[in-house]
């Protein structure tokens, strides 16, 4: 290896990558786009979507069709002086989407009650349909035992649990479960895209070298594996500027909108007559806009954790490029990088929901899932150190692997014009090399 | 005559096909060099051994008596057969690059990347990205990155392949013009025709091997004066009644035939004379091409088209 080499590689990829208008337009669109996929996602979450539907209710007690109609005027049509028959015309003329018959024997026996629908509205109209019954049902019950109002508060009340968290060194803390998962997921998330994104620049990068027929006039000068490295690093370099932007961007924006909000968004709060809530509001407005903070050694495990598994894929991202012939023909190529970081994608949902689960401790563990679930579960639980080190180690063994794999692949695939190459030709080539 | 590029006993298989054989020659200092050979014969995989691309499987490989190494590859200016440059980078900033990895410093890069520009009447497009020249325009930026480190040693793999006309001439005069500055150069083609011009060795290859290799003057010498160049107007079926002779370059007016087996040269001229009017009857040195077909073997090269066919 001679450093001089690697170095002047690294310097022209991120130069030329640097000034070029794609990453300008990356760096602006990407946090736009994340910020427009959170939007979205909360906007159809908050968005008030109920179907419409009727149901036509056979009432033979004429109790519970009451207590339906309570719940929801609408939805619900007493139709107990029609004829069976005549519902069932009605739900094959569409006129109603489906009716049920309600007889004593539904309140005295526990008998099972029977939807006949069309079967159209889903699971949103089963679950509707079988809570609303549930109640109506249930509150006949309760009338009908002549309970008294405590009785049924107790019925109605709620029961909140709060959580907080003990550390082994005996130090008690808020818990913040839920808004880590959503924190540890995006952690996931930025890795996953990085990869994908990093690793995508590095492999077009050497397309691009061997259809532009530099490659072996730079070959004739740098060692591959110099060229290689050079590219890594240079992409690399790449990735900490943009995040470096990001960051200070986002750390700028929030340090502007925090007082920026609040100036808002006072004088309406001062609006709401009673004066005592003004001052609670403006206490709890920045408590809304900053972020709750993260533990340091959060942020040191996502930096290294990022960098591992950049280094992880990169080097396979650069094998692909030297073997395909032509963008287009990286499909095929890709699959036994993009599986890996597909599963673990997969896995991280559920180590979302269950951090120390079998699946989520061992696929956190295997080094190509690692990047993206270990990050995830360090974020929401606390991961055994033996776990974390461990999955760094492997990491790094499986980084020498895949950089020595690249590299033989690598050497002969920048000189191999003319035809992609199959899996077995890049045996071939491994074994050639 | 010190020895500056020397090929030792050097194979090289690509998994099952052995792509070089046993090859040796030397370049000598200050001659030009021709590796000649049909496509596909090994010249482009010995040329990438020379230069440090490509590792040999066998034998050794000497620039200036120092075995191949990054050290041999700054003594070389080379141009593959498949060449490019980076087409979103500006003209100077990629030379400068390429100079760099050559081994320049930045100041020396920038000093002798001005005056070839200029030379090459070029300067204008230092500022100008590569992909808004015209492809003549990059092919001269491409001569100036094989030699803007002033190596001792050119290697030039089919360098005329796809040159326009002016741009071949250019190179001619580059290479003839460096030759004269006492350095080495190397060269391939698959095109005979060029070499005679300009080399004074040669080395000719076929299916991996070297057939003949030697002083361009000497084998053409040992070959003696047996082609006949006749230039005539009419009637040319008596090309086809000839026997023992080989015709090469053949067309409605002109016939390069080769005579193997002792005929008299006056026998063909008299019996052009019975059909047609000539123009012109010389007697000449085999073609290189020639050479190349007599050594080979006519069936050979054959065989080994019809096999690239299929």
């Amino acid at each position: 290896m001679n450093w001089r080499q690697t170095y002047l590689v690294l310097k022209r990829e991120y130069l030329t990558r640097v000034k070029s208008k794609g990453f300008i337009w990356a760096t602006i669109l990407v946090p736009l786009g994340f910020a427009v996929l959170i939007g979205v996602g909360i906007f159809i979450a908050a968005w008030d979507s109920e179907i419409e539907f009727t149901i036509g209710v056979f009432d033979e007690t004429g109790e519970v069709v009451a207590t339906l109609q309570e719940i929801d005027e609408d939805r619900y049509v007493d139709y107990s002086d029609v004829p069976v028959d005549t519902l069932r015309a009605m739900v094959q003329r569409e006129e109603i989407t489906g009716y049920v018959i309600v007889n004593e024997s539904h309140i005295t026996e526990n008998q099972n009650l029977e939807l006949i629908y069309s079967g159209s509205g889903g699971l949103q109209l089963l679950t509707a349909v079988r809570s609303d019954f549930r109640e109506s049902i249930r509150q006949e019950r309760l009338r009908r035992e002549d309970v008294s109002q405590d009785i049924r508060n107790i019925f109605e009340s709620s029961v909140v649990i709060d959580s907080r968290r003990l550390s082994s060194e005996g130090e008690e803390t808020d818990d913040d479960t839920e808004f880590l998962s959503v924190v540890g997921m995006f952690m996931g998330l930025i890795i996953f895209g990085a990869i994908f994104g990093y690793g995508g620049y590095i492999m077009r990068g050497v397309i691009e070298e061997k259809t532009n027929r530099i490659i072996e006039v730079i070959a004739s000068s740098v060692k591959p594996i110099e060229l290689l490295t050079g590219k890594m690093a240079g992409v690399g370099a790449i990735a900490i500027t943009q995040f470096g932007i990001w960051i200070l961007a986002f750390t700028g924006l929030s340090a502007i909108a925090g007082p920026l909000a609040a100036s808002i968004l006072g004088p309406d709060a001062s609006t709401s007559q009673m004066s005592g809530e003004l001052a609670q509001a403006e206490e709890q407005l920045p408590a809304i806009l900053d972020i709750p903070t993260l533990e340091t050694s959060l942020i040191v495990y996502f930096v290294i954790f990022f960098f591992l598994g950049y280094l992880l894929y990169s080097s396979l991202f650069a094998a692909i490029g030297s073997a395909a012939d032509s963008e287009t023909d990286t499909q095929q190529l890709m699959l036994p990088i993009s599986a890996p970081i597909f599963i673990a994608y997969i896995i991280m949902f559920h180590a979302m929901q269950s951090p120390d689960s079998t699946l989520s401790v061992v696929g956190s563990l295997i080094p190509f899932f690692s990047p993206i679930l270990m990050i995830t579960r360090i974020a929401i639980t606390e991961v055994p150190f033996w776990q974390t080190s461990t999955a760094i180690l492997l990491m790094m063994l499986s980084f020498v692997g895949t950089m020595w794999l690249s590299a033989k692949i690598y050497q002969v695939g920048i000189l191999s014009y003319g035809k992609t190459a199959s899996f077995k030709d890049l045996a071939k080539w491994i074994k050639q090399s | 005559m010190s020895v500056t590029i020397s090929v030792q006993n050097v194979s090289k298989s690509f998994g099952e096909t052995k792509a070089v054989d046993n090859v040796s020659f030397e370049a000598e200092e200050g001659r030009i060099f021709g590796l000649l050979g049909p496509n596909g014969a090994g010249k482009t995989t010995t040329i990438r051994m020379i230069n440090y691309i490509t590792l040999q499987d066998n034998g050794k490989i000497f620039i200036n008596d120092l075995p191949v190494s990054p050290k041999t590859q700054k003594l070389i200016g080379y141009m593959p057969e498949e060449r490019g440059l980076y087409k979103k980078m500006k003209v100077g900033e990629q030379l400068i690059y390429l100079a760099q990895l050559k081994g320049l410093n930045k100041t020396d890069a920038k000093e002798k990347i001005t005056y070839w520009l200029k030379r090459f009447n070029a300067y204008d497009w230092h500022s100008k990205v590569v992909g808004e020249l015209s492809k003549g325009m990059s092919q001269k930026i491409q001569f100036i990155s094989t030699i803007v480190h002033n190596p001792e040693i050119y290697i030039f793999d089919e360098p005329f392949s796809g040159l326009d006309p002016i741009n071949s001439e250019l190179l001619k005069e580059i290479i003839i013009e460096l030759k004269e500055e006492g350095n080495t150069i190397l060269f391939s083609t698959h095109r005979m025709e060029q070499v005679e011009q300009m080399c004074d060795d040669i080395c000719l290859f076929n299916n991996g091997k070297v057939v003949l290799t030697g002083n361009l003057r000497q084998i053409k010498k040992d070959y003696g004066k047996n082609t006949v160049l006749l230039e005539f107007q009419g009637d040319s079926s008596f090309l086809d009644e000839l026997d023992d002779v080989r015709i090469n370059n053949r067309s409605t007016n002109f016939a390069e035939i080769r005579i193997l087996n002792g005929l008299n040269p006056q026998e063909i001229l008299k019996k052009a004379m019975q059909n047609s009017e000539i123009h012109k009857f010389q007697l000449v040195e085999p073609s290189l091409n020639e050479i190349f077909i007599s050594t080979v073997g006519e069936d050979n090269i054959k065989m080994q088209q019809e096999a690239k066919l299929l």
